[in-house]
């Protein structure tokens, strides 16, 4: 693989290519890819959003400006099985790198772009703050008497990463059962985004009413303040309920049977929310989790890093590695018994394989 | 064009609710034959109960006759699959799930992880029905660990991944998603997870089972800010619409109600035709020095919020969306889901497409979000009435008569619709 881009998206594409064995060869510019300059560094001054992003693959340095740059760039991407590309159209045109000047035939080349390859925004720029505006989400995330509220960190390119992965796979897919035929893909971000926003966007159709912020900071809309932190408790099945009220020690609610039925909670909410609340607020989260887990009650403490990184599950299931070099280093996002993940390598200094590609 | 990368595989399915059923959806729509199993003694709770009311603006719909039929939530993630109910606690059910199996390159499913189990259909013995398939099961916390079988959806993920602490406005409380995100977020992964299971498949000849837990999944798109916490001790905070090295970086209010721009700004020369189409550049601002740099905006970001909401206010959203842009910034509306639906950039991509469903009718919703140059897509198709396919994939498959199907009706382990 061949990666050419510049995004966190497509940095997250072929981190998973890398992850499953693929050979990834980033191209990074004269200045470093810029994941590199984007804060928060560690004591080293390293970016820890490209040790995350760029871990497992080769680097090495080309001025693409430079007819000599794209030359060799040429040259890498024409013994390449994919190429990743994350310029818009026009960009991608001047910089000599379409497939069409590629033409290496049965070759796969990825457009990871923030609106595509075609239509009306394909030549407008765009990030994680105006994707999140224009694919519904930050209307629906956050209070309704506050500001619309973006998801957090790079949900965007995680998101566009992982589809445009799958769309990788399923091209060399066809090309293994259709030798020698290559193809192009466009994945965009707003696209994945907006695929990502389906039930709420046919919900608003059907009901004619778009869905907005949370009008209220209660147990119905997200986690409430517990003893230590905070707790989200999503009542939905009667047993849920009554199991739950046990456990809080509010068998008067639990055993009222008006309360069974999720549609009489959700109508009359204001009758119980604030008594559960204080009901909870007593609890240590990981001590409420144990007793309504212990009940197969839907619940959760919302959890830290620090809690996250020695929590006895993950642990036990093995989801933090060791990187080479020792650090511990976030899983895989899914166990596969015949083709597993593997981190092999931590992310390169810029050009640290230039011998190794070249040769 | 040959109707999508997957034309060919087929999936026998048994996902529900959000994150499986997308991921399936998903498959369809590059192409595979993605036969969903349901069972009508219990509906996958996303078409939800059969006693409930339909949406608002189907109720003079006259197609519009069965609520589970009519469920958006349902219907938003059920594309291009048939749909076969079965029940698999009976005997004959079983039998015939088995003989399903026998069709199928993958399973996918999202139960609790005692479930196949319990049914006596895990994945050994399924890849002795048939050798070679693909097994992905989604859980809350997967198959092992003492996690195992604590119950989770997406709104008990999102604070048990870490998700929520990361989620909210600057000095607030942390927050969960307005839908359940983490759902998304599983299903996309269990699309990349069959596809490379598929992949491998044609190399090495060989299935595999794959366990996706929606923990680890999400846990894995907050991995920079687990990274940060292992080398510097930090939990990073909840930033709200900010960036870590840009500002301006927010949503800002428009003229109107619930009206809304989201604008960052990446350099200098970006600030400069900010303030230049707010009409700032003339005001009192112009010299003063908490604005004139990056480090010095960043370092006084609650002075320039308030400083470009202050012109943001009485703008007309889309037309200062337009003047952003034409200026080269990053600039965008807030949508809507009503909007969403009728927008013409993203019609013309083709992600927003109207989908005419036999009960609910026509109404724009969202699809795969791939362009492939060569193989295509699968054309678009509503998701399934409930049981609507369950003799077309029986007697095709199976070929199975009309009578052996209507004695599968008649004990109720098959059939159109809820229980007789």
């Amino acid at each position: 693989v061949t990666d050419f881009s510049d995004s966190a998206a497509a940095a997250w594409c072929s981190r998973l290519l890398a992850d499953f064995g693929a050979t990834v060869v980033m191209v990074e510019p004269p200045g470093g890819h810029p994941l590199r300059r984007e804060p928060p560094f560690d004591d080293r001054g390293d970016s820890v959003a490209a040790a995350y992003f760029l871990a497992n693959k080769r680097s090495v340095i080309l001025d693409l400006e430079q007819e000599g740059g794209r030359q060799r760039a040429l040259q890498l991407a024409r013994r390449s099985d994919v190429v990743i590309n994350s310029l818009p159209p026009s960009r991608l045109q001047e910089r000599g790198l379409t497939y069409g000047q590629i033409d290496r035939p049965g070759l796969v080349m990825a457009h990871v772009t923030m609106h595509g390859m075609s239509g009306p925004l394909a030549e407008v720029p765009g990030d994680e703050l105006t994707v999140a505006a224009r694919s519904g989400w930050a209307g629906i995330n956050g209070d309704a008497n506050r500001e619309p509220l973006r998801p957090s960190g790079h949900q965007v390119a995680f998101c566009t990463g992982v589809a445009a992965y799958a769309a990788v796979v399923a091209a060399i897919l066809h090309r293994d059962r259709h030798p020698g035929e290559g193809q192009e893909v466009d994945v965009s971000a707003l696209d994945v985004m907006v695929s990502t926003f389906a039930p709420a966007l046919l919900r608003a159709g059907y009901t004619g009413k778009a869905l907005g912020r949370r009008e209220s900071a209660d147990i119905t809309a997200g986690p409430v303040p517990v003893a230590d932190g905070h707790f989200a408790l999503t009542i939905s099945r009667a047993h849920f309920w009554r199991d739950a009220m046990h456990v809080l020690g509010l068998d008067d609610l639990a055993e009222d049977p008006r309360w069974e039925t999720s549609w009489y909670r959700a109508a009359h909410k204001e009758e119980y929310v604030d008594r559960v609340q204080e009901a909870m607020a007593g609890w240590p989260k990981h001590e409420l989790f144990r007793e309504l887990a212990a009940r197969r009650v839907v619940a959760g403490p919302v959890l830290t890093m620090a809690e996250l990184v020695e929590n006895e599950h993950l642990r036990e299931r093995g989801f933090w590695v060791e990187a080479p070099g020792g650090e511990r280093f976030p899983g895989p996002p899914f166990r596969m018994s015949g083709s597993p993940w593997a981190l092999r390598s931590a992310a390169p200094r810029p050009g640290e394989h230039e011998r190794e590609v070249w040769g | 064009m040959t109707g999508g990368p997957l034309a060919g595989y087929r999936g026998i399915v048994l996902t529900q609710a959000w994150a499986g059923a997308y991921c399936t959806e998903l498959l369809g729509y590059l192409g595979a034959d993605i036969i969903q199993v349901e069972v009508r003694r219990r509906p996958d709770s996303w078409r939800g109960s059969y006693d409930a009311p339909l949406p608002e603006q189907l109720r003079d719909v006259p197609s519009a006759q069965h609520a589970w039929n009519c469920n958006p939530l349902y219907n938003s993630v059920n594309l291009n699959k048939r749909c076969v109910t079965l029940d698999l606690q009976t005997q004959p059910g079983m039998a015939v799930f088995r003989g399903l199996l026998e069709h199928a390159d993958f399973v996918a499913e999202n139960f609790s992880p005692r479930v196949l189990g319990n049914l006596g259909i895990g994945y050994e013995e399924m890849a002795r029905i048939k050798p070679g398939i693909i097994l992905c099961s989604l859980s809350a916390y997967g198959h092992s660990g003492p996690w195992e079988n604590v119950p989770g959806i997406g709104g008990t993920i999102e604070p048990t991944s870490g998700m929520s602490a990361l989620l909210g406005y600057p000095g607030g409380p942390p927050l969960n998603s307005g839908q359940m995100y983490p759902d998304a977020v599983a299903g996309l992964n269990a699309v990349a997870a069959i596809l490379t299971a598929l992949r491998h498949r044609e190399r090495a000849g060989e299935g595999q089972y794959i366990d996706l837990s929606m923990q680890e999944a999400n846990l894995t798109f907050i991995g920079d800010a687990a990274l940060e916490y292992v080398r510097t001790g930090r939990q990073r905070e909840r930033l709200g619409n900010r960036h870590p090295l840009l500002c301006p970086h927010g949503i800002y209010p428009c003229a109107g109600q619930d009206r809304w721009i989201a604008i960052s700004c990446h350099d200098d020369a970006q600030w400069n035709h900010l303030t230049g189409a707010l009409g700032l550049a003339t005001s009192g601002m112009a010299g003063d020095a908490r604005f004139t740099t990056l480090a010095a905006r960043k370092a006084n970001e609650n002075a320039v919020d308030a400083l470009v909401a202050s012109a943001t206010r009485s703008r007309e959203r889309d037309e200062l969306v337009a003047a952003l842009v034409a200026a080269g910034l990053c600039a965008a509306p807030v949508l809507s889901g009503l909007e969403i639906g009728a927008d013409p950039g993203l019609r013309a991509r083709g992600v927003v497409t109207e989908v005419a469903h036999p009960e609910a009718g026509t109404w724009p919703q969202a699809v795969g979000p791939w362009h492939f140059g060569r193989s295509g897509t699968a054309p678009v198709r509503p998701a399934p009435l409930l049981g609507e396919h369950s003799f077309e994939v029986l007697s095709q498959l199976l070929g199975m008569t009309r009578e052996a199907y209507d004695a599968l009706v008649d004990a109720g382990i098959s059939g159109v619709g809820p229980p007789e």
